[in-house]
């Protein structure tokens, strides 16, 4: 199937998320290749055109998704569990953004990097439970793609 | 970006690492924001978002300020 550059990665990226998803799992460019019908190679830059527009992070010198946000496919101090599955989340925010992007309930769990007491965080019906707690960033948003690992 | 359980705990944390203070947000705003942030990823159509939308996404939530800038 031909398809031009940008209907190839919109087909890309939904594919990658619905695959996370509903498995749990992030796709590599051979499987992608396979369930879009199109050339490893096309999703392999394709890969790399959606890393370039922010959309994920490749793990460094290939085309493994890393960061594809929210969700991470190494793990981070953010897990999150929902009735439809359960996902690293890349951060405090990208975990706040996978039970309502499942559309499920969900809780997430992290802990206070100073003292090291686990936080739970409630989500139902679409509404963060009241919980204590304040999120930190620490560079500048016009900062953030410098290093997003770190923020 | 990373929860604590207050301000107290992101200063101690901050001059134990040597992390720059930067800004804060309660957990409501963040959960707001990543409401906002991720609604329409699964759009067919939605795009990169430019940084005027992002910014009029962080002022939704109350984050004014040089610290929320995207624009050059």
């Amino acid at each position: 199937m031909v398809r031009s550059t940008d209907a190839l990665d919109r087909d890309v990226r939904l594919f990658v998320y619905r695959c996370i998803i509903e498995t749990g799992q992030a796709p590599g460019v051979e499987e992608v290749g396979r369930g879009l019908d199109a050339d490893a190679s096309d999703v392999a830059a394709s890969f790399r055109r959606l890393e370039a527009d922010h959309v994920w992070v490749l793990a460094p010198g290939t085309t493994n998704l890393s960061m594809p946000a929210p969700f991470s496919t190494v793990p981070t101090p953010f897990w999150v569990e929902t009735g439809k599955g359960s996902w690293w989340g890349g951060c405090v925010w990208e975990a706040f953004g996978i039970p309502p992007l499942v559309g499920a309930d969900g809780t997430v769990f992290t802990f206070c990097p100073d003292c090291n007491e686990p936080m739970e965080f409630r989500i139902e019906g679409g509404n963060l439970q009241p919980a204590g707690g304040i999120v930190h960033f620490a560079v500048p948003a016009l900062r953030w793609w410098e290093n997003i690992v770190f923020t | 970006m990373l929860a604590f359980r207050s301000e107290e705990h992101v200063d101690r944390w901050c001059k134990l690492w040597r992390v720059p203070r930067g800004a804060t947000m309660t957990l409501e705003q963040q959960f707001d924001l990543a409401v906002a942030w991720y609604d329409d990823m699964l759009d067919p159509d939605s795009g990169r978002r430019s940084p005027g939308d992002a910014e009029a996404l962080f002022r939704k939530v109350g984050l004014r300020g040089d610290f929320w800038r995207l624009s050059e």
